[in-house]
C-alpha cells in the first residue's frame, strides 16, 4: 500500500517538475516578447537623465510627457496620422467591397468563363509582376504622388478572397434561391442575404485588411514621395533612421541636445497604439481567420 | 437554370454559341457583380504581369511599358553579367535556408509547450502576448529592435550588468546580422505560427494520450510518440511551403533592419531589385529582367512545393 502510494507520488512529482519547467519556458518567452515593448513604453515617458542612469528601466520613476510633447511639435506626426487614417478609412471599405462581391460572385463557377476567371484570380498567388511594373503602371496612370496609387495598389488580397469565398460557399443555397424568386438582383442578395450571414468571416477579413492598411508603408514610400503625404509607419521609419544616423555620427562628437531615444520610443508607441488597444479584444477573430486558412490550405 | 438543363445538348457550333449566349444572358447579374473585382485584377495584377515583357525591351519613358522597343535578351545578358545579381541570390538562399533551420522549428516547440500546460485564463493572456507582435509592421518591430539593440539599449545593459561585457553593436556588424534576423523573426512570428500547429494538435485523438498514461508513458514519451507523429503531416506541408518561399520573403524585415554596415550580407534578391530600381541610375528594362527572373523562379518553387505537398498527402497550395 505504502509502496504503491509512494510510486504514485513519485509519478506525480515528476509531472509537476515537468509542468514547472514548461511553465518557466512559457513565462520566459512571454517576458522576452513583452520586455522590449515595455522598455520602449517606459523610455517614451522617461527623462534623458533617468534613461542614462537606469538603462534597464521598465517603469520611469519620474514620468514625463515631454517626449510626446516634443514629438507632436513635429509636423510629420500630424501628417502621418492624417495620411494613415485616410488610407484605412477609404482603403478598407474599398478592399471589402471588391473582396466580398468577387467572393460571392465566384462562389459558383458554373457560369460561362467562371472557372477560367477563378483560376486567373488564383494564379496571382503564384505569379505576380512585383514592384517594378507596378511602379511604372502608376507612373503611366499619373497616380504617383497621389494617395490613389496607395489605395488602388492593394485591392483584393487573394488569400482573404479564398477564405471569404469558401465561407460563402458553405451558406445554404435555399436562402439565395428564395431571394432570387422574390426578384432580388445579385447585388441586393449580396447585401441583404449573404453579408449578414457571413458576419464571422467578414469580421476576420475586415480586421486583416485594417491591420494591413494601418501597417502600409512600402507602396507609399515608392509611389508618393511627398513631404505632405506620408503614412505614420514611414514617419516612424524616418524619425528612427534619422536619429540613428545622428547617433552614429555623434559617438565621439558633442552630445545631441535632444533625447532621441525618448522621442523615438514615443513615435513607436504612437504608431502601435491602435493595434495594442484593439488586439486583446479582437484576437479571436484573427485566430479564426488563420484556422479557416489552415483548413483550406 | 432548370429550363437549361432540360433542353437537348447543343450539337452544331451555332447551337453551342446560342446556348452559351443564353447562359451568359441568364447570368448577366453575376458578371456585373464580379466586374469591380475583375477590373481590379486586370489592371493591378495582370497589367504588371504583362508589364514584365519590359524585360525584353529597352524602356523609354515617352513610349511607356508596352510601347518601348524590343531588344531581345540584351537585358538578361546585362543581368547575368552583374556579379551583384548572383551574390543576391546566394544571400537570399543563405538567409532563407537559415530560417528553415533556426526559425521554422520554433512554432512547433511553442505549440507543444502551450498544449502541455493547463492554465485556463492565464493561458489566454500568454497567447495574446505571443501572437501580438505578428500584427506590428516590420517598421515598428525594427524600430523597437534598433532601440533595444543599440549601444545603450536594453540588451547591452542587461549583458553588461550580468556578464560585465562591453556594449556590442548588434546591428552594425555583418557577423551579427543573420542571428538578429532569425531572432527578430522568431520574436515577431513564432507565437502566431504556433496557432496552426495547436489546431493540428487539438485534432489528435485524446484516447491515445489516455492509453499512454495508463501504460505509464512519461510526458516526453507522449510528446515524442503521440504529439509529434500526430502533427507530422502539418509540419511537412508547412516545411515544403517554406521551401517554396526560399527565394522570396523577408524584404520588409531585411530592409528595415539592415544598414550600410550590414548591406553586404543583407542584399537579397528583393533588396537588389529595390536598389537597382529606386536608387541611383535606373534602367527599368534591366530591373524588369531581374523581376521576371524572380517571379518565374518563385512560381516554379511554389508549384514544386505544391506537388511535393500533395505527394506526401497534404492538400497542397491550391486546395
Amino acid at each position: 500500500m505504502t509502496a504503491a502510494r509512494k510510486k504514485h507520488r513519485h509519478f506525480r512529482d515528476r509531472f509537476e517538475l515537468m509542468d514547472a519547467l514548461i511553465l518557466i519556458f512559457l513565462l520566459l518567452m512571454a517576458v522576452i516578447i513583452a520586455l522590449p515593448v515595455i522598455n520602449v513604453l517606459a523610455l517614451s515617458f522617461a527623462t534623458q537623465k533617468e534613461a542614462a542612469e537606469r538603462p534597464l528601466m521598465l517603469f520611469p520613476l519620474s514620468p514625463t510627457i515631454d517626449n510626446y510633447f516634443r514629438l507632436f511639435q513635429d509636423p510629420r506626426i500630424g501628417i502621418g496620422y492624417k495620411t494613415t487614417l485616410l488610407i484605412v478609412l477609404i482603403g478598407v471599405p474599398f478592399n471589402m467591397l471588391l473582396t466580398t462581391s468577387l467572393a460571392y460572385g465566384l462562389s459558383r463557377t458554373s457560369f460561362p468563363g467562371g472557372k477560367v476567371i477563378f483560376y486567373l484570380v488564383l494564379l496571382t498567388m503564384l505569379f505576380n509582376g512585383g514592384i517594378v511594373p507596378m511602379y511604372l503602371l502608376m507612373l503611366q496612370l499619373g497616380l504617383t504622388k497621389s494617395l490613389f496609387s496607395v489605395l488602388l495598389a492593394y485591392g483584393v488580397n487573394t488569400f482573404y478572397f479564398v477564405i471569404t469565398r469558401s465561407y460563402m460557399m458553405s451558406l445554404p443555397d435555399a436562402l439565395i434561391e428564395s431571394a432570387k424568386i422574390d426578384g432580388a438582383t445579385e447585388w441586393r442578395i449580396l447585401f441583404s442575404v449573404i453579408l449578414p450571414l457571413s458576419k464571422p468571416i467578414l469580421a476576420t477579413v475586415l480586421l486583416f485588411y485594417a491591420v494591413d492598411r494601418w501597417n502600409e508603408w512600402y507602396n507609399a514610400m515608392i509611389f508618393l514621395r511627398r513631404n505632405d503625404l506620408i503614412p505614420l509607419q514611414l514617419v516612424l521609419r524616418n524619425i528612427v533612421m534619422d536619429s540613428s544616423i545622428v547617433n552614429s555620427l555623434s559617438i565621439a562628437g558633442p552630445h545631441v541636445p535632444r533625447f532621441t531615444e525618448g522621442i523615438q520610443s514615443a513615435t513607436i508607441m504612437v504608431t502601435m497604439l491602435p493595434i495594442m488597444c484593439f488586439f486583446p479584444f479582437l484576437q479571436k477573430y484573427f485566430v479564426k481567420g488563420i484556422m479557416v486558412g489552415a483548413i483550406k490550405a | 437554370m432548370a429550363t437549361l438543363q432540360e433542353t437537348k445538348k447543343p450539337r452544331t457550333l451555332k447551337e453551342k454559341l446560342l446556348h452559351t449566349g443564353k447562359r451568359i444572358a441568364l447570368e448577366k447579374e453575376r458578371y456585373i457583380l464580379i466586374l469591380p473585382g475583375l477590373v481590379w485584377y486586370a489592371i493591378f495584377a495582370y497589367i504588371p504581369i504583362f508589364g514584365l515583357t519590359l524585360a525584353f525591351r529597352k524602356y523609354m519613358a515617352k513610349l511607356g511599358m508596352f510601347g518601348s522597343p524590343w531588344i531581345g535578351l540584351k537585358n538578361f545578358q546585362n543581368v547575368f553579367a552583374d556579379p551583384a545579381f548572383f551574390a543576391s541570390i546566394v544571400t537570399t538562399l543563405r538567409i532563407n535556408a537559415g530560417r528553415l533551420i533556426f526559425v521554422f522549428p520554433f512554432p512547433i516547440l511553442f505549440a507543444i509547450m502551450i498544449n502541455e500546460v493547463r492554465l485556463g485564463k492565464p493561458k489566454k493572456i500568454l497567447q495574446s502576448i505571443y501572437t501580438f507582435p505578428n500584427f506590428l509592421s516590420w517598421v515598428i518591430v525594427a524600430s523597437i529592435m534598433i532601440n533595444i539593440l543599440g549601444q545603450r539599449g536594453l540588451v547591452n545593459s542587461v549583458m553588461g550588468a550580468l556578464f560585465g561585457t562591453k556594449p556590442v553593436a548588434f546591428l552594425g556588424k555583418p557577423d551579427y546580422f543573420l542571428p538578429v534576423i532569425y531572432l527578430t523573426d522568431i520574436w515577431k512570428t513564432a507565437g502566431w505560427s504556433a496557432i496552426i500547429y495547436m489546431a493540428s494538435i487539438s485534432g489528435i485523438d485524446v484516447e491515445q494520450y489516455e492509453a499512454a498514461e495508463i501504460d505509464g508513458a512519461s510526458r516526453l514519451q507522449r510528446i515524442w510518440y503521440i504529439t509529434l507523429p500526430g502533427i507530422k503531416s502539418t509540419i511537412l506541408v508547412l516545411f515544403i511551403l517554406a521551401v517554396g518561399n526560399l527565394m522570396s520573403g523577408g524584404f520588409d524585415q531585411i530592409f528595415n533592419l539592415s544598414n550600410s554596415a550590414t548591406i553586404k550580407v543583407a542584399e537579397t534578391l528583393d533588396m537588389y531589385i529595390y536598389r537597382i530600381t529606386f536608387r541611383g541610375s535606373v534602367d527599368f528594362g534591366f530591373s524588369s529582367a531581374v523581376a521576371l527572373f524572380r517571379s518565374v523562379i518563385n512560381m516554379l518553387l511554389l508549384i514544386f512545393a505544391d506537388r511535393v505537398s500533395k505527394a506526401v498527402g497534404g492538400s497542397g497550395l491550391l486546395g
